[in-house]
């Protein structure tokens, strides 16, 4: 267990346009981080180069303490769960979890020790003698586990570990490795393009886009008051809708660009007229009523809980979340409403104001 | 119920001989170029067939196979059979997987290395045998120079007049056009081994060596299995660079019992007897074939 300290970390591959720039990131002791974002953020890249897989451009990254930039992958004492699992297909599940140990000359009551109490843990008794190749994908997934937990490492490494399952045994999965971090509460540092994986495994969701940090912070912080357009996007789903306008400074409201106001509680300063986007998650929009603003109805999509009412409003596609079952029958039109709490206003740049 | 009407005889028949029919141009062929040629083939081995002698022809029974059982000739060649193969295969299977290895690592111009290393491959067997012969001759080739430079030869001549190490020289011949085939075949294997796997076998704390022993070569193994096991047969019937460089001489200390065969074949002209020694080294390699498929068979299902 250790801390890592990632400190102006770029990557860039000569000539081409850098994959990451200038990472500054402080894990804690026992923490679990995901790094979120779409493909090609740079996650994976991260990872990799905390794991020693990838070279280091420039900046440090230190395990412990101690910098790790010129240490071999072994010698950074940190295991590592591959989206593929990267087993052994050659050696049983017992020789793929106790490959490293050994490796390490460990002694054979050590390994069988080990491998006893990981694989009761992870309740692959019956599987040891097996080869993953009879083992179901869910199986293997816990193979690939074991094998990192047997090292007792200094931090365990996932790369998307969950995306080759399907989703139930997704959601199974992703319970009992947040119920096998607590249990060993060793630093974790997550990869997923799944806001939800995000959201639900997480201490901190490191947010990602184009090489660069959108966003550190608990998955609450990012669910409400995510910093950026991206980050607010990215997260929640169905994605948040946003509608451009304009700030009246005078009236203290967003005036939209058919000249409808939305009032703003807060604070803000801003100088009159200036281009704003209005950002209102489709869970928080209010339906029905006589005011608000008129939408058309494109398509209704019943997902058993809710509704997800597929809108137009001011040209603009717009989605709303009801678990009223009204809204199953097609309207031609609906008034729509958006509490002004709930909403989020972005500048220009599309950065969060206030 | 009423039993069915009987069909008229002629269509029974008809419907009988429609899928004969249907493959019999198939089946025709391929008795007329192969069965046939493979029975007289074998019925040779029991006749008395000498091309120069207008009277033989007759049955003899198994007069070749006693006469063969007492050849000294053949055991030497059985002998020289032995080592021609096991050599040859295992020197151009570890200088293939090298070579492999080596194309399989990233460099500039791997593209254009690749396809020169396929060129041996493409030379007539009959221009190697030549051109290696040439090599191994002191006064045109350097070869025997280089080898008395190194001090591996007493002085600078032709190995291939050596009854001791005449062997060696259709024997570096054949490594070097064989390579070529183990190192795409193995190349071909190699690149089809996950890259994870090396990371996972890193970070597990594999050095070099220990990866390509626990994760390479039991890839490899199915692989070399069988192309060791083609390759045996192959180079076991393979005659070309021994009848082009040394003919099976100096005293047949290089005549393997393919060459033997031509020998018997074309320079005796005694059919009969080369079809009786062909009948054993079917059989042989048969034998041979059918073992490695057993060991094979044993490796999958131990996999499962």
């Amino acid at each position: 267990m250790a801390t890592i300290d990632i400190r102006s970390v770029s990557k860039a591959y000569g000539g081409h346009a850098p994959v990451l720039t200038d990472i500054d990131l402080s894990i804690r002791d026992g923490e679990f981080i995901v790094l979120v974002g779409p493909s090609g953020c740079g996650k994976s890249t991260l990872l990799r180069m905390i794991a020693g897989l990838e070279a280091i451009s420039a900046g440090t990254i230190a395990i412990g303490g101690r910098v790790v930039n010129d240490l071999a992958p072994k010698a950074r004492d940190i295991a590592m769960v591959f989206q593929s699992y990267a087993l052994y297909p050659h050696m049983t599940v017992a020789e793929n979890m106790t490959y490293s140990l050994r490796l390490k000359k460990t002694p054979r009551a050590t390994v069988a020790e080990k491998l006893e109490a990981a694989s009761r843990k992870l309740g692959l008794d019956a599987f040891l003698a097996r080869k993953p190749k009879a083992l179901s994908g869910g199986q293997r997934q816990r193979v690939a586990m074991g094998r990192a937990i047997v090292r007792a490492p200094k931090a365990f490494l996932f790369d998307e570990p969950l995306s080759n399952l399907d989703a139930r045994l997704r959601e199974q999965m992703r319970a009992e490795i947040r119920k096998l971090h607590a249990g060993l509460g060793a630093t974790s540092i997550y990869v997923t393009h799944d806001q939800v994986e995000a959201m639900t495994l997480a201490d901190r969701i490191v947010a990602m886009h184009g090489g660069i940090i959108q966003q550190v912070g608990s998955p609450l912080d990012l669910y409400d008051r995510p910093a950026n357009l991206f980050v607010a996007g990215f997260i929640g789903s169905p994605g948040m809708n946003f509608l451009p306008g304009r700030w009246d400074a005078g009236a203290r409201a967003v005036r939209l660009s058919d000249d409808s106001a939305l009032p703003v509680e807060r604070a803000i300063d801003l100088p009159d007229g200036s281009a704003v986007t209005v950002g209102v998650r489709p869970e928080h929009v209010g339906l029905g009523g006589d005011g608000g603003l008129a939408a058309a109805v494109d398509l209704v999509e019943p997902t058993g809980h809710g509704i997800i009412l597929h809108l137009r409003l001011q040209d603009q596609p717009f989605k709303a979340l009801t678990t009223d079952r009204r809204y199953l029958t097609p309207q031609e039109s609906v008034r729509v409403t958006m509490p002004a709490d709930r909403l989020h206003l972005f500048d220009g740049n599309g950065d969060r104001i206030a | 119920m009423t039993p069915a009407p009987r069909r008229p005889f002629l269509q029974r028949l008809g419907d009988r001989a429609e899928p004969w029919l249907y493959s019999a141009p198939a089946l025709i062929v391929i008795t007329a170029v192969m069965l046939v040629p493979l029975v007289v083939g074998i019925s040779y081995a029991f006749r008395d067939v000498q091309i120069l002698n207008p009277f033989s022809g007759g049955f003899v029974g198994l007069d070749h196979f006693r006469a063969l059982a007492g050849d000294k000739a053949f055991r030497v060649a059985l002998v020289n059979t032995f080592w021609w193969t096991v050599l040859t295969v295992l020197i151009q299977l570890l200088f293939g997987l090298i070579l492999a290895l080596l194309l399989d690592t990233p460099f500039r111009g791997r593209g254009i290395a690749q396809a020169l290393v396929f060129l041996p491959w493409a030379v007539p067997t009959f221009l190697t045998g030549l051109n290696w012969a040439w090599l191994f001759n002191p006064t045109i080739g350097p070869l025997p120079h280089w080898l008395h430079a190194l001090g591996l030869l007493a002085e600078p001549s032709n190995i291939l007049s050596d009854p001791n190490l005449a062997l060696w020289g259709p024997i570096t011949a054949a490594v070097w056009w064989g390579i070529p085939f183990f190192a795409i075949t193995l190349l071909a294997a190699l690149q089809s081994i996950p890259s994870d796997l090396y990371e996972a076998a890193a970070i597990d704390g594999a050095n070099p060596f220990q990866r390509f022993w626990s994760i390479t070569l039991p890839f490899l193994a199915p692989v070399i299995a069988i192309t060791v096991l083609l390759r045996t047969v192959w180079v076991a019937n393979f005659t070309d660079l021994i009848i082009v460089m040394t003919g099976g001489g100096p005293a047949d200390r290089t005549q393997t019992v393919a060459s033997y065969i031509f020998t018997q074949a074309f320079k005796r002209l005694d059919f009969g007897y080369a079809s009786a020694i062909s009948l054993v080294l079917l059989f042989l390699l048969l034998a041979y074939a059918l073992l490695i498929l057993l060991l094979r068979q044993r490796l999958i299902d131990r996999d499962k």
